[in-house]
């Protein structure tokens, strides 16, 4: 097997990422948004000790205080809520960067160079797989970035569990790069791409226990969290990054890398069909 | 032996028939051209022959290898430039052409080596690092040429390789093709819609219209079907019937056009005034006279009634439908 054709696709993915560093900005830039607005802001809600406390007679403010942050604590798995909000964010860099890679498969329908992929000598599927991969790469590259700069705001990211948490986030990275590369060749225009890609990301973002822990959510969204290989991403990663284990009961990290590893393989094959079902004429 | 066979090729979209029954042979070592206006089924048929289009109907063997059956072989022993850009602005030439020799199979020095000397070859080894999108329209197209070239193929395929080019660089990009072939000993399958490039370069020249080849042969054959001059003689009203009949000894006399009549004449400064005085005596004026040699937009008018640069712009409908050429 010549594994040329996709090393080929892994440096051009990679090349082209470095060559345009700028671009990397705007892709940590957004999840630094969500950090530092959503996990400050309601980071202090869920600490009152800096607050005036509703008091109980008897009962010292600062006890009660203390006891409700014990229990927002407990229920973010033993952490802060902006230790549990920057780990879960690690996943969601790369949950939208994946999807990121599914414009650039249009912007190269529309600047000719896919027919460049499309008319070599190369099994499809292998350049698609190098494709994603090359993608891949970089979305752990940037997600990285994301937990090194979580340091400066959380002392509580365990710098032991970081490879780890990369090869769950290289495996969501397959999953959702394959998603995005299926809808890219299946729409032609960046238009309806960005349209199906934001109906799709919003639910799955916020079902996945990135924001808030995925047993308190109600029993409907809890069935819809259990179909979403997200849910599994952000609970292994946020267990390896802080340790905290918050997710549903059967959840653990080798069942978390099993379904993320079955997603990424399945979203991998219908992905290189798509390819190979691709013409010119679309 | 034939360096690509194609018979009765038929390409249909949907509702819309654009190849129709095409057959043509290209012999190694020539360049071959497909001649005809936007909308003409060219690219069709090239994209059919490069494999990235399957046929409707029809046969295409390249090197003895047919285009659909055995895409994998045809696909490794041909290059192919399109018609519209297809470089990735955001790497370097030398990138470029990396990326395009490890899709191919190419690796190591061996890789390394044909980058530098086709570099070297279009006049790029000093931009190697330049990034695609600092380029010029001809600089990008040179690039092209060499990524065309990496995997050594036997055939080139060139879709409109001049298209949108200034006349400098088109001069020299037909510079860079005759040598091209001279120095990889490659066949060429080239497409345009003008026809000076068409003379310029092709050995032959097949003028496609409507997804058919109407006529097909070296541009000296191709004139010859014309004789030595033409006469193009307009009318105030609509072409008088019988006219033909009242004129002088002619090679050929035929109505092109509403108004407009064309005469094949052996010396053109001969025949006009006797030509002028028939038809002045039958009573019907003459609103324009003109002659020409022929050159292949009079073959094209001549076998169409239309002229070429006017099909390349009168028609918005074609060309919108750009995707078919």
């Amino acid at each position: 097997m010549d594994l040329s054709p996709f090393i080929a696709m892994v440096y051009r993915q990679v090349k082209r990422w470095w060559s345009a560093r700028s671009r990397v900005i705007t892709t940590i830039v957004n999840p630094l948004i969500w950090i530092i607005f959503l996990g400050l802001g309601w980071g202090a809600v869920f600490q009152p000790g800096s607050i005036n406390s509703p008091s109980i007679p008897g009962i010292p403010v600062n006890v009660i205080a203390k006891t409700i942050e014990e229990y927002f604590n407990r229920l973010f798995g033993g952490v802060d809520y902006i230790t549990f909000m920057v780990s879960g964010m690690a996943a969601m860099t790369v949950f939208m960067a994946s999807f990121l890679g599914g414009i650039s498969v249009i912007w190269d329908k529309q600047f000719g160079y896919l027919k460049e992929t499309l008319v070599a000598p190369a099994p499809r599927w292998l350049v698609i797989t190098g494709r994603i991969v090359g993608d891949s790469i970089v979305n752990t590259l940037q997600s990285l970035i994301i937990i090194l700069l979580g340091f400066a705001i959380t002392t509580r990211i365990n710098p032991i569990g970081i490879p780890v948490a990369l090869v769950y986030l290289f495996t969501t990275s397959i999953a959702f790069s394959s998603l995005g590369v299926i809808i890219a060749l299946k729409l032609g225009s960046i238009e309806g791409f960005q349209m199906i890609v934001n109906l799709l990301t919003m639910p799955l973002m916020f079902m996945s226990g990135v924001f808030y822990p995925v047993n308190t959510m109600p029993d409907w969204m809890k069935v819809f969290a259990q179909f979403n290989p997200l849910s599994y991403s952000v609970h292994s990663v946020r267990y390896w990054l802080t340790g905290a284990n918050v997710g549903l009961e059967y959840m653990n990290p080798t069942i978390d890398i099993a379904i993320l590893a079955a997603a990424a393989i399945t979203l991998l094959v219908v992905a290189g069909w798509a390819f190979n079902k691709a013409t010119v004429e679309d | 032996m034939e360096a690509v066979i194609v018979e009765n090729l038929v390409k249909r979209f949907k509702d819309v028939v654009a190849v129709n029954g095409v057959s043509f042979k290209i012999v190694r070592g020539e360049i071959f051209s497909l001649l005809g206006p936007n909308g003409a089924g060219k690219t069709t048929t090239i994209h059919i022959i490069a494999t990235i289009l399957k046929p409707t109907s029809g046969r295409v063997l390249v090197f003895g290898h047919d285009v659909v059956r055995e895409a994998d072989i045809v696909r490794k022993k041909i290059g192919i430039v399109f018609q519209d850009p297809s470089l990735d602005n955001q790497l370097t030439a030398y990138d470029n052409l990396y990326v395009h020799g490890r899709l191919y199979g190419l690796r190591g020095r061996e890789l390394e080596e044909r980058i530098l000397e086709l570099l070297e070859f279009v006049d790029l080894k000093e931009y190697a690092n330049k990034q695609v999108r600092y380029f010029s329209g001809g600089m990008k197209r040179r690039l092209e040429l060499a990524r065309g070239l990496m995997s050594n193929p036997e055939m080139l395929v060139l879709d409109e390789p001049t298209i949108g080019l200034d006349p400098q660089s088109r001069a020299k990009i037909w510079d860079y093709i005759r040598e091209l072939r001279r120095k990889y000993n490659v066949t060429i399958l080239m497409t345009t819609h003008y026809m000076d490039e068409a003379e310029e370069l092709a050995d032959r020249i097949a003028i496609m219209d409507h997804g058919r080849i109407i006529a097909m042969g070296t541009a000296d054959d191709l004139k010859n079907m014309l004789g030595s001059d033409v006469i193009y003689v307009k009318f105030d009203r609509e072409v008088p019937e019988g006219i033909c009949k009242v004129l002088p000894s002619l090679r050929d006399c035929r109505k092109i056009g509403v108004d407009t009549l064309e005469l094949l004449v052996e010396n053109a400064t001969k025949s006009l005034p006797e030509v002028l005085s028939n038809i002045y005596v039958n009573g019907y004026r003459i609103v324009e006279v003109s002659y020409k040699r022929p050159t292949l937009n009079e073959v094209f008018l001549h076998l169409t009634g239309r002229e070429l640069r006017d099909s390349l712009e009168s028609n918005p409908l074609t060309q919108r439908r750009g995707r078919w050429r």
